[in-house]
């Protein structure tokens, strides 16, 4: 009878309800959007970020990112890309020489990082090729050696496809090298800051001019990417003398993001709580004040405090079981159809690009936070209500009836 | 049996003290049809209320069938209150979300009694107050008197020793006074159900059994017919 009683209640002023209960799902709505949203560009940006540069797992030898020294390759490397490329879980393994070189055409200089890969075993581990504007990733170009350049070098360097580009550095007897090398495509990922430093030649080429018989770094990418961690683990225990790092390790910015992530959607959902707290307050507040007299008749026959406090209780959970699923399902679909179709920001293309992300927004949500925010919900309504329900049992029965 | 012994009851009204009762000594027996009037002001509703363990006596003693109710917690009060008197307001104070059925119901789910016999005694109730045919209206169906004697069948469905009723027919027109009335006496007469009532109602003063007259929180006279 207290469940029937609750439940009637919610409906003696449908409107004040219905206003509760659309604040609420309104509430849910748009901190599980805000927070999807921050999801994806979160997810986006890491994502990017391992597909472009970083992948999952790097090895370098221990003195070059000490020193970064021409001469410093990886001494193992042949025994370490066996035992990568026999590893069930291994997607792709590119091994890279890199070299800061001088680079220079007729219209500009500009200093960038020469990366020396091998085309087709970079594919499977970066997604430079999927972003290039020709698909010439790195085929010969009839006598000249070939580079890939970025758009935004390729503006500062006044360049463009079949410009001749000039490197300059010092090779592996410290004496000055220049190679001269023909733009065969351009390429443009989601990070413009990344664009800005780096360009692709082919290992083979670089090594002869740079004298440099080696490379300065494996990159690997898993199929599981989970297993990341215990990845590495083997391969230090197999190579420990080798620096292997993952993504973590490579790009801690990456990780703080992600934890960065967590607080503000923790804030976020501090912020839903509290405002549906209010709500409830404020309602079960007016519910009770406007409810006197009959609260006071409940007393004075004989229903005990205890059930005046319980159906106050479940008045507010009721509130809270229609909104929160109202919320929940609009926040879900919505979620849905925008982690599918994305959320078009082009508008604002370039400066997202200066931080690693794409224009188009892939809202994503853990099914957890669904679980996390029905819990919260129905938890924060209990709690709010508390007040309104004390503020019932201190009704004097004979004062209620005599003056309400 | 009601048994209150030299009752007293002081209000503070901001700085100054309000005598509601100034030693008021009076006994119900069971089956009595009793009227306590006055007029307004005079003490006659805090009487009730301290009665009927609405209100605690300044000074004084109140016993119920042998239960001194000044004694009991207020948890335990309640439950006397739920199990020993039954309760009619002046404006009703019937549940709005109920049906009729469910506000009489409602005080047995309280007292957990089955199912079978709350249905049974619900259909009698409503029958005897004429009612037979509203079980399922709701308060705001209903006319002043018709929501006033499903009032009545309520406070009689916890089967309490008696029934207190403060003033009762204010808020109706003198066909449903009197009808309620009919029923509430007989009521008394077939059931020996004891009714008290707070009233300044001449149609009430009446048709009651016993007159206490109450002024300035004193008894000024006690008259029985």
């Amino acid at each position: 009878m207290i469940f029937k009683i609750a439940f009637k209640n919610i409906w003696r002023n449908k409107l004040r309800s219905w206003t509760v209960i659309i604040a609420i799902s309104l509430g849910i709505f748009g901190g599980l959007a805000v927070i999807s949203t921050a999801t994806g560009l979160s997810d986006m940006r890491q994502n990017n970020a391992i597909r472009t540069y970083v992948s999952h797992i790097q090895v370098h030898d221990s003195a070059y990112l000490k020193y970064s020294g021409l001469n410093d390759v990886i001494t193992q490397e042949k025994g370490i890309l066996s035992f990568i490329k026999k590893h069930p879980n291994t997607e792709g393994v590119s091994t890279r020489l890199r070299i800061e070189s001088f680079i220079q055409t007729a219209g500009g200089t500009s200093g960038v990082i020469l990366n020396g890969i091998n085309p087709e075993d970079e594919k499977q581990v970066t997604n430079i090729a999927e972003k290039l504007q020709q698909g010439n990733f790195l085929k010969t170009y009839k006598r000249k050696p070939p580079i890939l350049i970025s758009e935004k070098l390729a503006t500062k360097l006044n360049a463009k496809i079949k410009t001749t580009i000039q490197c300059s550095f010092t090779d592996a007897n410290g004496l000055s090298a220049t190679g001269v090398f023909k733009v065969v495509d351009i390429f443009s990922t989601s990070n413009s800051m990344y664009d800005e430093v780096n360009a692709f030649v082919r290992l083979e080429d670089l090594q002869a001019i740079s004298s440099v018989y080696g490379s300065h770094e494996i990159a690997i990418t898993l199929k599981d990417e989970e297993q990341v961690e215990r990845f590495r683990e083997e391969l230090i225990a197999h190579f420990p003398e080798q620096h292997i790092a993952s993504w973590r390790g490579i790009a801690p910015e990456l990780g703080y993001a992600d934890k960065m992530m967590d607080l503000v959607m923790s804030i976020f959902l501090v912020i839903i709580m509290l405002a549906l707290a209010f709500g409830i307050v404020n309602t079960m507040l007016m519910a009770v004040l406007e409810r006197k007299k009959e609260l006071g008749m409940l007393i004075s026959v004989g229903m005990n405090k205890r059930k005046v406090f319980w159906m106050i209780v479940w008045e507010s959970i009721f509130l809270s079981l229609i909104a929160g699923p109202l919320g929940i399902v609009a926040s879900y679909l919505a979620i849905q159809f925008f982690g599918t179709h994305g959320i078009d920001l082009s508008f604002a293309a370039e400066g997202l690009r200066s931080v690693g992300l794409e224009s188009v927004i892939f809202p994503t949500l853990n099914a957890n936070y669904y679980i996390l925010i029905s819990v919260l919900v129905v938890s924060t309504s209990i709690l709010s209500c508390i007040y309104p329900a004390l503020k019932a049992l201190k009704l004097n029965p004979a004062e209620t009836l005599r003056t309400a | 049996m009601i048994q209150a012994s030299n009752i007293h009851k002081t209000y503070n009204d901001g700085k100054v003290k309000v005598h509601a009762l100034r030693g008021i000594d009076v006994e119900i027996k069971e089956g009595e049809f009793t009227a306590i009037v006055g007029p307004s002001g005079s003490g006659k509703t805090t009487l009730l209320n301290i009665v009927g363990g609405l209100d605690t006596p300044t000074l004084g003693e109140v016993h119920i069938s042998d239960t001194n109710i000044a004694q009991l917690s207020e948890n335990e009060l309640i439950d006397f209150r739920l199990n020993h008197i039954g309760f009619v307001f002046q404006s009703y104070n019937l549940i709005p979300v109920l049906t009729a059925k469910e506000n009489v119901e409602f005080l047995m789910l309280l007292q957990k009694r089955d199912e079978e016999e709350r249905n049974e005694r619900t259909t009698k109730l409503l029958k005897a107050v004429g009612l037979e045919d509203q079980i399922n209206k709701k308060p705001n169906e209903m006319s002043g008197g018709q929501q006033q004697r499903v009032a009545v069948a309520r406070a009689l469905a916890s089967k309490p020793d008696f029934v207190l009723a403060d003033e009762p027919t204010a808020n109706l027109d003198s066909k449903s006074t009197a009808n309620l009335l009919d029923i509430m006496l007989r009521l008394n007469e077939e059931e020996n159900i004891t009714f008290v009532f707070s009233t300044h109602d001449q149609r009430v003063i009446d048709r009651a059994k016993r007159v206490i007259t109450v002024e300035d929180g004193k008894i000024l006279s006690d008259e029985t017919r």
